[in-house]
């Protein structure tokens, strides 16, 4: 068994936003809790998958582990050392091996610069090395992302989409990260695209030893990559588990409710299409959509819920005092809800 | 008010034939043909899914058609005809003398246009077609709506251009009752709302509502669920499903996943390179064992992770190479760059000569040089 990389407990991550003239005097501020109290871990080579609808606050826990925003609570340690409180001076020789790849494909590629200088840039941050050892690390790095060396003297606005990421991933590579948090790294590209990105991503696995923290929305892509599944429903991990379990035998409503709603669009598998039939009525009751701004008292879910809806509006799970817990269902798949 | 006819007048609703985009790019001084000869008819009542990657002409086919491409040169060629209420209508009658193309070897060299020409030409002939007999809807409806205006006032407007009620009351009523129409919650509250204090999915189902209330014969959705939330998406795909049932209104569907068309569409017209290269009957043309298919096709369906290739968790199939800049178009096949299924006997034609679009089955086109036409029938050269 391999050690964890990356051990995060009771994470929370609140953004304040204060409005008007009352509150500026006052000094009371409206607190939306973007990550309120998740805790996982990481083990070296491992990839966990982190799914859940936009606003559930998925990249704010990337972000926050790699200490690119600060957590307003919680622990976060990377390889054996609490990194919560690191000033910046001391984050930045740890930044080297916990890098990011973001969504925004042209996000850290400067315009300006061709591909040859922007990986000359990541490749000088942290060494000095030679010229031609430069070139020979170029060369490498073009190689392992599969790149033509005859794109090293293109801008980016000259490159497709799926080159863009390509270069994307060699410049986190330059650095030789050890654990790199993947934010939705195929939802900008053509499906064709995408999955060359995927195979790519799950080679430099293999080969460099990575660990992902995998942010997408994408649930088969996410199974796919992943050994481990966090599913995220307003800032709180609902279900945890092996990928497989959470995608076939998902326990917490809102899982079934996201896997079916892909079975939905595809009403040609059929085996998934009874499941689907049900769950387009169960949304319909369902109504709403998550809202930060009034969270519901107890169970986030309950709103939305068709078990609470089944269960005749049960007390427990609006009861403010009872907010559900992870617990253990068997085989490390936890689950948040009384019920499931 | 008067539903949308759907006996009394043959023929297809929409006829595009052999339409043709370019734009023009500055840096790279060559034409980009975005559309370069994309013939398609689409049946009353009939939802036609447009399946391809991003720069495969979709949209601008799309656009063409609404007479919204403002770039230019921008529409060089081909004709749309739009039967609907009993009228038929060129919507590019009479504008190709505002063009001049020059060819050379072939293709299209020059391009000289009176674009202000064209334009005055081109809205009169779209005037009371766009908005009233075809409708829109976007990718991304927040920025489709106006944010200083809240959706009831943006509803009321369309009702009150588009339809014979002018009345303010008259038009809130309508307005609430497309609300109502496209499930949205408590829509007396949501008349007053402003866009930006709505959800996505939200948006959308408004942007929905201002394309039907004006019940136009036609309706042209591009991505409509590209960029909502999963759950939300499989909402606005049983939205789009229920309306089509009740209103029964033609659709041209432009997605690039599939399982939105497969859920969604009558037929589907696979597009690549600004071509079309396969169209069909959907259920056949996406059946998971259909043997008869494009290449390309076939692989864009293998390249989504099957539930067996997540199972196995092995390779997806991914398509090699990257998609055809339409820049430079090949002589040959435009796919023949990323094509795997070449074989030595056909791979001078591949190469040297685009394959024309040919029936292979009843109502089954496919460009291939593999496929060469209909077992029993002569070759064609037909191109729609």
């Amino acid at each position: 068994m391999s050690r964890s990389i990356l051990d995060v407990t009771d994470l929370s991550k609140h953004y304040s936003q204060r409005r008007g003239l009352f509150s500026m005097l006052t000094g009371q501020a409206r607190v939306t809790p973007a990550v309120d109290g998740v805790s996982f871990y990481l083990r070296e080579n491992e990839t966990v998958g982190l799914v859940g609808e936009s606003g559930c606050g998925k990249t704010t826990i990337g972000r926050t582990v790699l200490r690119l925003a600060d957590p307003s609570g919680g622990r976060i340690v990377f390889d054996g050392r609490d990194i919560t409180k690191l000033s910046r001076a001391e984050m930045r020789p740890l930044r080297r091996e916990m890098q990011m790849i973001f969504q925004d494909l042209d996000a850290g590629l400067n315009p300006k610069m061709r591909v040859r200088a922007i990986l000359r840039e990541a490749l000088t941050v942290y060494e000095r090395p030679s010229d031609a050892e430069i070139e020979r690390r170029i060369r490498g790095l073009m190689q392992q992302v599969n790149l033509k060396d005859s794109k090293l003297a293109n801008f980016p606005a000259e490159l497709s989409g799926g080159e863009k990421r390509r270069v994307g991933i060699a410049r986190v590579l330059a650095v030789r990260p050890r654990l790199i948090v993947a934010d939705e790294p195929t939802s900008a590209l053509d499906v064709s695209i995408q999955a060359q990105v995927v195979n790519l991503l799950r080679d430099l696995q293999k080969d460099l030893g990575l660990t992902y923290l995998f942010i997408s929305h994408d649930l088969p892509i996410v199974e796919l990559v992943s050994q481990k599944v966090a599913v995220m429903y307003l800032g709180r991990i609902v279900e945890m588990g092996l990928a497989e379990d959470i995608a076939h035998r998902p326990r917490h409503p809102y899982t079934v409710i996201l896997w079916s709603s892909l079975a939905d669009k595809r009403s040609t598998e059929v085996s998934l299409r009874a499941r689907g039939g049900a769950t387009a009525q169960r949304e319909r009751r369902a109504g709403g959509v998550a809202d930060f701004e009034q969270p519901a008292t107890g169970c986030r879910f309950a709103p939305r819920c068709s078990l609470y809806q089944d269960k005749g509006r049960p007390a427990v799970c609006t009861d403010r005092a009872s907010e559900p817990q992870l617990r253990d269902v068997g085989n490390g798949h936890v689950v948040a809800c009384h019920f499931a | 008010m008067d539903a949308p006819v759907l006996s009394g007048v043959e023929g297809p609703l929409l006829t595009i034939e052999n339409l043709r985009t370019y734009f023009y790019s500055r840096a790279k001084r060559a034409f980009i043909r975005s559309v370069d000869g994309v013939s398609l008819s689409l049946a009353r009542g009939e939802t036609l899914g447009i399946v391809g990657e991003s720069g495969s002409g979709k949209t601008v086919t799309a656009l063409s058609a609404a007479g919204l491409v403002s770039a230019a040169p921008g529409v060089i060629g081909g004709s749309v005809e739009l039967h609907s209420n009993g009228t038929r209508r060129k919507l590019l009658d009479g504008l190709d003398r505002y063009v001049r193309v020059k060819e050379h070897d072939g293709r299209v060299a020059e391009v000289e246009k009176d674009e202000r020409g064209w334009r005055r030409h081109a809205e009169t002939l779209m005037k009371g077609v766009r908005g009233k007999e075809i409708a829109m809807i976007f990718q991304n409806p927040r920025s489709a709506l106006n944010p200083y205006s809240t959706i009831g006032n943006q509803l009321v407007e369309t009702i009150r251009l588009h339809t014979s009620l002018r009345g303010g009351r008259e038009a809130k009523e309508c307005a609430i009752h497309w609300l109502e129409r496209v499930r949205i919650d408590s829509p007396r509250l949501r008349f007053d709302n402003f866009p930006f204090g709505m959800s996505g999915g939200m948006c959308q189902r408004a942007m929905i509502a201002m394309a039907l209330c004006a019940e136009p014969s036609l309706l042209i959705a591009d991505e409509p669920t590209t960029g909502l939330d999963a759950t939300i998406q499989s909402r606005i795909v049983e939205l789009l499903a229920q309306l089509k049932a009740e209103t029964g209104i033609a659709t041209l569907l432009i997605s690039h996943d599939i399982s939105v068309i497969q859920r969604l569409s009558d037929r589907v017209a696979v597009m690549y390179g600004g071509t079309v290269v396969e169209t069909g009957c959907a259920t056949e043309l996406l059946a998971p064992e259909a043997k008869l298919r494009h290449p390309y096709t076939a692989a864009l369906l293998a390249s989504i992770p099957s539930a067996e290739t997540i199972r196995r968790k092995s390779y997806l199939q991914a398509i090699e190479g990257e998609v055809l800049d339409t820049i430079e178009v090949p002589r040959g096949c435009r796919f023949y760059g990323r094509c795997s299924r070449v074989t030595e006997a056909v791979r001078e034609r591949c190469a040297g000569l685009e394959p024309p679009l040919a029936e292979v089955a009843p109502g089954h086109k496919l460009r291939c040089w593999l496929y060469p036409s209909a077992p029993s029938g002569a070759m064609h050269e037909t191109r729609t």
